[in-house]
Order: structure tokens, then C-alpha cells, then sequence
């Protein structure tokens, strides 16, 4: 067993046991198979919702550890770093911030122990040793007493080892206090420098910094209502008044936003990120609030919306633009021009993948030469178009995922006579190829070669209409050919 | 130009004042007003204009020789020329760089917008038109709604952007395309482009492969008909058979047909 709840710690089990124990103990046992990534996953949710009170908020990489030491830890061993320094008087102090985390976690369905301390490594103890009332859901350290409290802590507190615990134990050593007192050089050498770095850390001797579930990013505008609204267009008033805000934070940097997201925090503690992106650096605030109107008019303000974040997750450097000189560097314009605004709109509005450009790719195979990118973010490649002499030698249109036909072809190796399309014959009355397109034999695995070579026709039917049409494989004993159409031709 | 009357001159343009159109649509051009040549003369100098009005919507109906003639006008168009990107919109995937590059237009012109359905498709539409640094767009739809149709219009007009409408004939649903056709639009010109059969080319009396594409180009509406430079009554209906040419990336007409089709309507059926 890896974890265990309040009620069965109540009623003998602990982690550690045996599954056959467990069930002896308490034959009624509601076991849940552990899933490591689905409680990672669920840590990580709850970090993304602490950062209302903080940016930097982090899941504790001590994790969910299984202790057999005769402290056993109060629940389980994750938890999650919150940095509030600064922070807390938007809350009204202290305790009130406490109090808060505490009461949301309940509401949530969740049972926390809170702590605040001076350091890390104190917060941690005092949230899982701390306290001789462990029913009590939060802690803190009332100033000037930390260091007696911290003092009268197990070892295990330490977030040492278990087995280092279980050394010190044998030797007597069981609260921190022991510890603190004895000749630092001799507990080096004998448990290793990990003890004293962890009894530094615990009283600030040593730094040790949180490092935050994301980089925090440095152009963040937030707003606390006092009331919580519950209006689209509330929401979007508070975000106009906001991007101004944000873009003179900007001007200073010489940064402009490649990826901005509006954070809605619900009264429910869920939240909403609205994000949008551009195509190159933006900092004009109307251009911005048009990309979020698209997407604002679908989000759904629950009961109620307290606090808002507008974040610059990406930004890149924006320089005032130069004006071109060199008429010959037109290649590139329209980055420059006003088609970026226009790219960034329709992206937003109907998504990256759906608003592109074509890219030619060095490659024979007809469906891989022409690919699509983003426009948002397709860069130029210098792959040329195979243009040789303007004769059509491809279609314009080319299908996506090639349609078998039936075909009937006069001489096995040459163009087909006639195919069956749509249930309509089309006679062939004139045809050109045939053109070998062989696979990438680099790229090719498992069937031989001459089963996947194609060769390519233009054929013309009776009314005019141009097809290009492959036969697929070679003429092999044994072997069918099948026909494809691939395309139309203007 | 024949000199129309005073009179008819003035009355053409409370007309075109009433319908919140611009002079392009009423008058003929002025000088120096950019007008795309179709691709041939012959077909040029039946359109009262002396090409497609580079400021305006046009239609084209057909299927992929309509997206062939399409890329041909775009790349004419001297704004594209100059390196400003055109919009396409449209719902399938289906367009492929190299053979766009063959009728002389650059694939990396093209932004290419996927829409859900028809409204997401007039929108980006509408949005590119009047887009700064748009050199024009173009919008494959099954269905034209008639104010949709008026709104790019006048987008197109007042942006002074060209404005292509390319409209795919189902072959499977004959009944609603000739339905299609009837319906009147507020586009400049409506085309209708089939494919022909072609000739075979010729090296030294012998057979050598394909000849050039053979299109039968078809101006069925025109919103202007009136006298032209060369006095001729221009914009009526007229059909051209017309060959690409890709040495000089422009067409050459073959025969002109009568007014009207002298084949048989079966022979119309498009591919898609």
C-alpha cells in the first residue's frame, strides 16, 4: 500500500502494509490502484490553481514518498510549494491567506495541511510534522518561536532519507534538536554533508529557492474585483483596460507579444485561459483586444469571474520598423505589410492549422513537395518551385489520399484505355507517360520496391478533362496492379 | 472610345450613385484604372472595361480548369506582381503548389484559409478584402447567399481589391447548379470555364503527346455592356475556345463559337 486515508490511518493501516495485511486489519478496505501520473497530473492541476495567490507556486519534488519510520507522515508526502512573499496582503495577511488556501482545498473535496514559515524546509515540516493537534488544518509558525517549534520536530522533518532517518534514530537522534546541537565537522563525516545543507536550509542558513511550475512571465497586468462579474462583456471592459497596461510594460522592454493569455479565475477556483498568438511581435492594444473578441464571446464566466491575469507567455523583441529601402527585397513583404494583422485574426478565429501557406519541400514524391504550414508561423524555406517550362506537368489540384480506380489499359505496361470514376466510364483518348515515381527507398520498409513504384499518366478523357492517374507496382507475375487517380489538371 | 450621350453618361452615374456602387461598375474605366487582361485580346476587347476590373468581384464557374484560369488572372494581377499575398478560402485541401506555379502564379503568394462551412468562408472573405496589403482573394463556395454576395462586392469596390468567387460545379447535382447559374449575382463578370477536347500535338506531322489544355470560355453575365475603345458593343454573352499557352503564359483563341453553345448541354458535365 502506498497511501492511506485519514480514516483507515484511524483504524490501524498505514503505508507500507501488505494488500493481504490491509485487508485482515480491515476487511472492508476500499483499495484504489496507485497511478503515479494521474496524481502527478492532479498535483500539477492544483499548482496551476494556486497561482491565483502566487506566481510562484511549485509541486514539491519530494513527492509522494512511502515512510517507514515510526513518524509516519500526515496523509502522504506531496505537497506544493507557494512562495508568498508579497503576496499576502492581497489576501489580508497572513493568516487570512491560510485560511483561504485551507477553506478552497475543503471546498475542492481535498484534506490539506497548510504551513507557513521562513523557509521552505521549515513550511514543509511544520505542514506535515507540526502541530501536536493533527486534525488542525493550518500552521504557522508564530514568529520568534519557530525555532523552538522547528527544534521539537522528528528527524523525518528534515526530508532526509529513510534510511538516514532510521541511522539516526538507532543512534538516539530523534527530534531535530538533537541534531542542532552536535559538532557539525563529526555529523558531516559520519551521515554526510545532506544532513546539515537540510538543517541549514530549515532555518535559512542556506538558500534554497522555489523554483515555480512555470517561468513566471514578466508582463503579467492582473485585476482583483470586489465583486465577482459575470458578464462577457465585463470581462472584455476589464482586459481593455488592461492591454494598454501591459503594452507601455512592453514598450519599455522592447518586447511584443508572440503569445498573450488571459487567465479568468473563477469564484469555483476553476479557470479559464483564453490564449491568442500572432505572427510576429504585436503590442498594439486594438489589434490584441480584436484577437480576444473572437474568442471571448465563448467563454463562459460560470458563476462569476474574481480575479483576472493577462500574461505575456512568449514575447519577442519588437523594434520600431524600418522602412524598406532595398526594392529588391520584396521576397519577404508581406510579413511587413498588414497581411500579418490579417493572419493573426483569421488564425485565432478558425485556428493555426487552418490558415496557411504552401511551402515547397524537397521531395519527388508529388504529396510530399507541396506541404502546408501554420501562416503564423511558416517560415520561408529557400526550396524553389518546380516551374521548368510553365507546361502543367502537375495538377492543381492533387488528392489528398489517392482514389483507387478501375482501369482498363490496352498493354499491360502502358496507359490505361479507359477508367471507371464515380460509376461513369471515362474513354482515354490521349495520355502522356509515363512518369516513374519511385518511393523514397531511404524512407521505404517492408514491401519490395517494385511494389510500391508508380508511374504517372496525364490522360485526357473524351470531354477534355484531365486526369493524373498511377498505376501502382510493377507487372509482376503474380502481381495485380492497381490503378489510382491522384489529381486534376486545368 | 464612342462618346456616350451626356445625358446617358449622367444618368449612368445617379444610377451607380443609387446603388452605392462606385463608377466602375456603371461607367467605363478611365485611364490608368487597373483592369487584369483575361488573357487574350480578342476576349479583352469584348469586355467594355478591356479586361476584368482589378477592383471588383468576379465569378467563375467550373472545376479545376476554373482554378487554372483563376491562378492565371491572379498572377496578372500587378499588385501580386509586386509581392502582396492573395487570400484563398476554401474547405478542402486540395490545391497543389507546383500546378498553381505553372499557370505563372507563386504558390508562396497564397494564404490559404480552411474553413468549418460557407460563413466561416465569407468571413475570412470579407475580412481580407478589407485588409491593408491584401492583393486580392478568392473564395471557392458551393453557395452564394445574394446580400453576401452584394456586401464583397462593395468591399471589394471601395478596398479597390479583386475579389474572385470561384463556384465548383457537382456534377451529381445537376438540377441546384443550373439553378446556381440562373441566379443572378452582384459580381462584375460571370465565367463559366469547361475543359475541350484538345489536339495532339504535332512534331513533324506526327503524333507527340498532349497538345496544350483547350478551355471553352464562356462570359455569361456582365454588370456593364456598352460601347468600347474600339467602338465595338461590348459586354453581351460570348463564349471563346481558348488554348493555354505556357511559353507566354496567356491564352490564344482557337475558334470563337457562336453566341450560345453549339454543343450539346451533356457535353457540360464538370468534373469536380
Amino acid at each position: 500500500m502506498a497511501a492511506v486515508d485519514r480514516e483507515a490511518e484511524r483504524r490501524g493501516l498505514r503505508p507500507g502494509m501488505p494488500l493481504a495485511d490491509a485487508r485482515a486489519v480491515v476487511p472492508d478496505v476500499r483499495i484504489v490502484p496507485l497511478d503515479p501520473d494521474a496524481d502527478r497530473a492532479m498535483l500539477d492541476k492544483l499548482c496551476a490553481a494556486c497561482e491565483r495567490y502566487t506566481p510562484w507556486a511549485s509541486v514539491d519534488p519530494q513527492g509522494a514518498r512511502p515512510n517507514k519510520s515510526s513518524h509516519a507522515p500526515i496523509g502522504d508526502g506531496a505537497g506544493l510549494w507557494l512562495d508568498v512573499t508579497g503576496c499576502t496582503h492581497l489576501f489580508g495577511g497572513e493568516a487570512a491567506l491560510l485560511a483561504d488556501i485551507a477553506a478552497r482545498f475543503t471546498r475542492a473535496g481535498f484534506r490539506t495541511r497548510a504551513a507557513l514559515a521562513a523557509t521552505p524546509g521549515a513550511a514543509w515540516a511544520l505542514a506535515r510534522y507540526g502541530g501536536t493537534d493533527q486534525t488542525k488544518d493550518l500552521d504557522r509558525a508564530p514568529p520568534g518561536e519557530e525555532r523552538a517549534i522547528l527544534k521539537a520536530l522528528p528527524v523525518a522533518a528534515l526530508r532526509l532519507d529513510t534510511d538516514l532517518v532510521e541511522g539516526l534514530d538507532r543512534m538516539g537522534l530523534r527530534l531535530i534538536g538533537d541534531l542542532v546541537h552536535l559538532a557539525r565537522a563529526p555529523l558531516a563525516r559520519r551521515y554526510g554533508r545532506g544532513v546539515l545543507d537540510r538543517i541549514d536550509q530549515m532555518f535559512g542558513d542556506l538558500e534554497e529557492p522555489i523554483s515555480p511550475r512555470h517561468a513566471p512571465p514578466v508582463h503579467v497586468v492582473r485585476r482583483v474585483f470586489a465583486e465577482p462579474i459575470g458578464k462577457v462583456d465585463d470581462i472584455e471592459l476589464a482586459l481593455a483596460e488592461m492591454l494598454p497596461i501591459l503594452s507601455a510594460d512592453l514598450e519599455q522592454h522592447g518586447q511584443g507579444i508572440r503569445t498573450l493569455d488571459y487567465i479568468l479565475h473563477r469564484v469555483d477556483s476553476s479557470r479559464e485561459v483564453v490564449e491568442v498568438g500572432t505572427s510576429r511581435p504585436v503590442r498594439d492594444p486594438a489589434h490584441l483586444a480584436r484577437l480576444f473578441h473572437e474568442k471571448l464571446a465563448a467563454v463562459d464566466p460560470g458563476f462569476g469571474v474574481e480575479v483576472v491575469v493577462l500574461a505575456a507567455r512568449t514575447v519577442a523583441p519588437l523594434t520600431p520598423a524600418q522602412a524598406n529601402l532595398d526594392a529588391n527585397a520584396d521576397i519577404d513583404s508581406f510579413e511587413q505589410t498588414g497581411a500579418a494583422q490579417l493572419v493573426d485574426r483569421l488564425s485565432n478565429r478558425l485556428g493555426n492549422g487552418n490558415v496557411t501557406r504552401l511551402t515547397a519541400v524537397e521531395s519527388h514524391l508529388p504529396e510530399r513537395a507541396c506541404r502546408e504550414r501554420p501562416a503564423m508561423t511558416a517560415k520561408r524555406n529557400n526550396v524553389a518551385w518546380d516551374e521548368p517550362d510553365r507546361r502543367p506537368q502537375r495538377p492543381v489540384k492533387l488528392l489528398i489520399q489517392p482514389l483507387p480506380i478501375d482501369a482498363m489499359a490496352s498493354v499491360p505496361d502502358g496507359p490505361p484505355a479507359s477508367f471507371t470514376w464515380r460509376k461513369q466510364k471515362h474513354r482515354v483518348v490521349n495520355a502522356e507517360g509515363p512518369e516513374r515515381i519511385a518511393p523514397e527507398w531511404w524512407a521505404h520498409e517492408g514491401r519490395p520496391l517494385s511494389r510500391d513504384v508508380r508511374d504517372y499518366y496525364r490522360i485526357e478523357d473524351e470531354d477534355g478533362r484531365r486526369y493524373w492517374v498511377y498505376r501502382e507496382g510493377l507487372f509482376l507475375p503474380g502481381f495485380e496492379p492497381r490503378w489510382y487517380l491522384h489529381g486534376f489538371f486545368a | 472610345m464612342a462618346a456616350l450621350p451626356p445625358i446617358t453618361a449622367e444618368l449612368r452615374k445617379q444610377i451607380a450613385q443609387i446603388e452605392r456602387a462606385s463608377t466602375v461598375t456603371m461607367t467605363t474605366p478611365q485611364k490608368g484604372e487597373a483592369v487584369i487582361s483575361a488573357g487574350a485580346a480578342a476576349i479583352d476587347d469584348a469586355l467594355p472595361w478591356g479586361g476584368l476590373p482589378a477592383n471588383g468581384l468576379h465569378e467563375i464557374f467550373g472545376d479545376a480548369t476554373a482554378t487554372g484560369f483563376a491562378a492565371s488572372l491572379l498572377a496578372r494581377l500587378e499588385t501580386v506582381q509586386s509581392g502582396a499575398p492573395i487570400l484563398w478560402c476554401q474547405t478542402g485541401r486540395e490545391l497543389y503548389g507546383p500546378g498553381i506555379a505553372a499557370y505563372g502564379l507563386d504558390p508562396n503568394r497564397l494564404i490559404l484559409v480552411h474553413g468549418r462551412n460557407d460563413t466561416d468562408l465569407l468571413w475570412a472573405m470579407e475580412e481580407g478584402l478589407a485588409a491593408p496589403g491584401i492583393a486580392g482573394v478568392v473564395g471557392v463556395l458551393h453557395k452564394v447567399p445574394p446580400i453576401a454576395g452584394r456586401r464583397l462586392q462593395l468591399a471589394a469596390e471601395e478596398r479597390g481589391r479583386f475579389g474572385l468567387l470561384l463556384r465548383p460545379l457537382d456534377p451529381l447535382a445537376r438540377t441546384r447548379a443550373a439553378a446556381d447559374l440562373a441566379a443572378t449575382s452582384m459580381a462584375l463578370t460571370r465565367w463559366r470555364v469547361g475543359a475541350l477536347p484538345s489536339e495532339p500535338m504535332l512534331i513533324g506531322g506526327r503524333e507527340a503527346g498532349m497538345g496544350p489544355e483547350r478551355w471553352r470560355l464562356e462570359l455569361q453575365r456582365c454588370r456593364l455592356s456598352t460601347f468600347n475603345q474600339n467602338s465595338t458593343y461590348a459586354g453581351h454573352p460570348k463564349t471563346w475556345q481558348v488554348e493555354w499557352r505556357d511559353e507566354t503564359g496567356d491564352l490564344t483563341v482557337v475558334a470563337p463559337l457562336r453566341d450560345g453553345s453549339t454543343e450539346p448541354a451533356e457535353r457540360w458535365r464538370d468534373a469536380s
